[in-house]
């Protein structure tokens, strides 16, 4: 038996999951809907799927609703399909608010279905494999643990991360990844403190100091930038009371590919790459996929994605007031 | 004041170490041969052991006591356990006697603004152990930044972890504190020497994860400044003792045109030894800490660059510093933000 997948949403998210749904034997991917809809014919054409003109015409059509939209209109999408008695992963973070992100939780209840806010980052090997190593005790109990996550700006559909309103800026839209990482690796946050470049209005040039405070007396120094023109890298240091873990993606890229230029311009084209064989996209449906056949909870809950946009709403509030935050 | 020689005519600054608690006066003492023009004249402890032990491997004498060394000096290296700062700074000041004095440089305001004070009336210079400020990796961002290489600053997010230093410095009576009375300053320093702007306010998360003791190992410390840059520093003491190095100093600028990252201590060779059974790093860079010292001497002489991009932290500098960390103390306890 397979299940029937429809994505809502045929930006950036919406396309890398296009490509994983797509390797699923028992996936069998029906269609996309987009606002836009050229975008949705886009995707519908080089995935052999259809391009549904209405979002409630794609849900009725599914077994499975893929939440790919802005960060705004996650809400909306996700308790339609809920309340349409689908299972839904929605993309990060879960929501923009969390008032919405309640009424979220409150509709996957009712409707006895599934909602798996889309936390990847769980499933990239290296953050995987840090979290398991320190909750093997690799460095004993955590005390100080470093991240840092960022590079230049990203470009969205319509520029919509540089609109505040929309994406949370740095705060929400990127280290939602850290917050929700450093939560099911700590446990939950007591209080955050950070400064921010900016707390609304529309912006590219975001960044991000916030320190964190967990409930085991833990700490944290999140780091987070759309400054930084040297490029995207991620990093991550755990400090405990039996050692110390580091990670940094500029020293562990195994393939390094630097073309000659023939012509008189000088630096090379330099393409840098850390392959591994299982694309972490596809090893986060997989697995929400794998608990809907067996009838378990994904490993990631909604209480998950409402806790991690809560720490991103919480470095914003104490930005804006210059205070401390309380969880 | 200094001893003409009347042979050759040449200065020689007087140089006296008063107390070798802590560990970097070892390298001020290894300095001083290395600079023309000062000697090392002797070293005074009330740890007398230590005075012959450490005298001998310097090849200088050691004095009976701190009043009998700053008789026969120009300037003195106050290397005691933090508490004692101001005691000795007093001591030379009274005996006329210039003060290079290590960090912090007191573990109160009250004790910082007394040793300020009575150097200025004895007419003695007051300067604080910063070495920092003379590495050239330092020189350099500080000159990046000025020439606008990152534009203007936004942000900086920076570290000085280190190794937990064991002995007085864990012994509060003698330290002031931990972590954070220890590695605030540096970093502090080196960010109101490089922008020209002073600290407005600190918060701190402080808690003892590493060693789980009465001190404070692991220190997140956020600093924001009058000119609206805000910087976080991280003074922990959290290199295990399994790790290959003593620490840290790192700073990261962000920039409205650019970021600009440096770490201090970049410079080293991993060493892989099959007797130490363990990797460790060598640093082959400079040591800036007899730059410091040479600093220290020509100031004395008073024969120092005025122009130079860098130049010795004064009492002030120090007490600036000092205020940071203590603000860090008050922040940890309300959970919030103190303002300075």
């Amino acid at each position: 038996m397979g299940f029937r997948v429809g994505i809502i949403g045929a930006g950036t998210m919406g396309q890398v999951h296009s490509r994983a749904w797509r390797r699923m034997p028992d996936i069998e991917l029906i269609g996309v809907y987009d606002i836009d809809a050229t975008r949705a014919s886009r995707i519908a054409a080089d995935s052999g799927v259809t391009a549904f003109s209405s979002f409630e015409e794609l849900v009725n059509t599914v077994d499975i609703v893929d939440v790919c939209v802005p960060t705004p209109f996650h809400a909306e999408y996700a308790i339609f399909a809920l309340e349409a008695d689908k299972d839904v992963v929605c993309e990060k973070p879960m929501g923009r608010t969390l008032e919405e992100c309640d009424r979220m939780i409150a509709a996957a209840e009712a409707s006895g279905k599934t909602l798996m806010p889309a936390q990847v980052l769980r499933f990239f090997p290296e953050f995987q494999s840090t979290h398991d190593l320190i909750r093997k005790g690799a460095i004993g109990a955590p005390a100080v643990v470093r991240t840092h996550r960022g590079g230049g700006f990203p470009r969205g559909v319509n520029n919509w991360f540089a609109d505040f309103a929309q994406s949370g800026g740095v705060s929400l839209d990127i280290l939602i990844h850290d917050f929700d990482w450093l939560r099911w690796t700590l446990g939950d946050v007591e209080r955050v403190y950070a400064k921010t470049r900016h707390t609304d209005g529309i912006h590219e040039d975001d960044y991000v100091l916030a320190t964190l405070r967990f409930k085991s007396g833990a700490i944290a120094h999140v780091e987070g930038t759309w400054m930084d023109a040297a490029g995207y890298y991620t990093s991550i240091e755990a400090a405990g009371d039996n050692g110390l873990i580091h990670y940094d993606s500029r020293e562990t890229a195994p393939l390094r590919v630097a073309r000659r230029r023939h012509d008189s311009s000088s630096g090379a084209g330099i393409h840098s790459e850390s392959p591994v064989s299982a694309d972490p996209y596809y090893l986060e449906l997989r697995h929400f996929v794998d608990c809907l056949t067996v009838g378990v909870a994904p490993m990631i809950t909604p209480e998950d994605g409402r806790a991690a946009v809560a720490i991103g709403l919480a470095a914003l509030e104490s930005s804006r007031i210059a205070k401390s935050v309380s969880l | 004041m200094s001893r003409k020689n009347e042979k050759d005519k040449t200065l020689s600054v007087r140089i006296g170490i008063l107390s070798f608690a802590h560990m970097h006066a070892a390298s001020y003492a290894g300095s001083l041969p290395h600079i023309p023009g000062a000697t090392l004249v002797g070293i005074a402890d009330e740890d007398r052991d230590r005075a012959t032990r450490m005298a001998t491997q310097f090849g200088t004498t050691a004095y009976p006591s701190y009043e009998a060394l700053l008789a026969d000096v120009d300037a003195v290296v106050i290397c005691s356990e933090n508490v004692h700062h101001r005691r000795l700074t007093e001591l030379a000041a009274k005996a006329q006697k210039h003060v290079l004095c290590e960090k912090p440089l007191a573990t109160t305001l009250e004790d910082a603004d007394a040793m300020i004070a009575i150097c200025a009336e004895n007419g003695v210079k007051l300067f604080t152990a910063f070495p920092c400020r003379f590495h050239p990796a330092y020189k350099r961002l500080k000159a990046a930044t000025q020439e606008g290489a990152i534009g203007q600053i936004i942000g900086a997010n920076t570290t000085n972890q280190g190794q937990c230093p064991g002995g007085w410095f864990i012994d509060k009576k003698m330290s002031g504190g931990g972590a954070a009375i220890d590695h605030t300053v540096h970093v502090t320093d080196l960010l109101r020497d490089m922008m020209g702007a002073e600290p407005v306010e600190v918060y701190a998360e402080l808690t003892n994860g590493m060693a789980h003791s009465d001190y404070d190992d692991c220190a997140l410390i956020t600093i924001t400044f009058d000119n609206g840059v805000f910087a976080t520093l991280d003074a922990s003491w959290s290199r295990p003792k399994s790790f290959w190095t003593w620490g840290n100093v790192k700073i990261a600028l962000t920039g409205t045109e650019g970021v600009a990252s440096m770490d201090m201590f970049a410079q080293n060779h991993v060493v892989f030894s099959d007797v130490a059974e363990r990797p460790s790093l060598h640093n082959w860079g400079d040591n800036m800490d007899l730059e410091m010292i040479q600093a220290f001497v020509d100031a004395v002489a008073g024969t120092q660059d005025l122009n130079a991009p860098v130049s010795l932290a004064t009492g002030e500098d120090g007490r600036a510093a000092a205020r940071v960390a203590l603000a860090a103390y008050r922040a940890a306890e309300t959970g919030q933000p103190v303002t300075l």
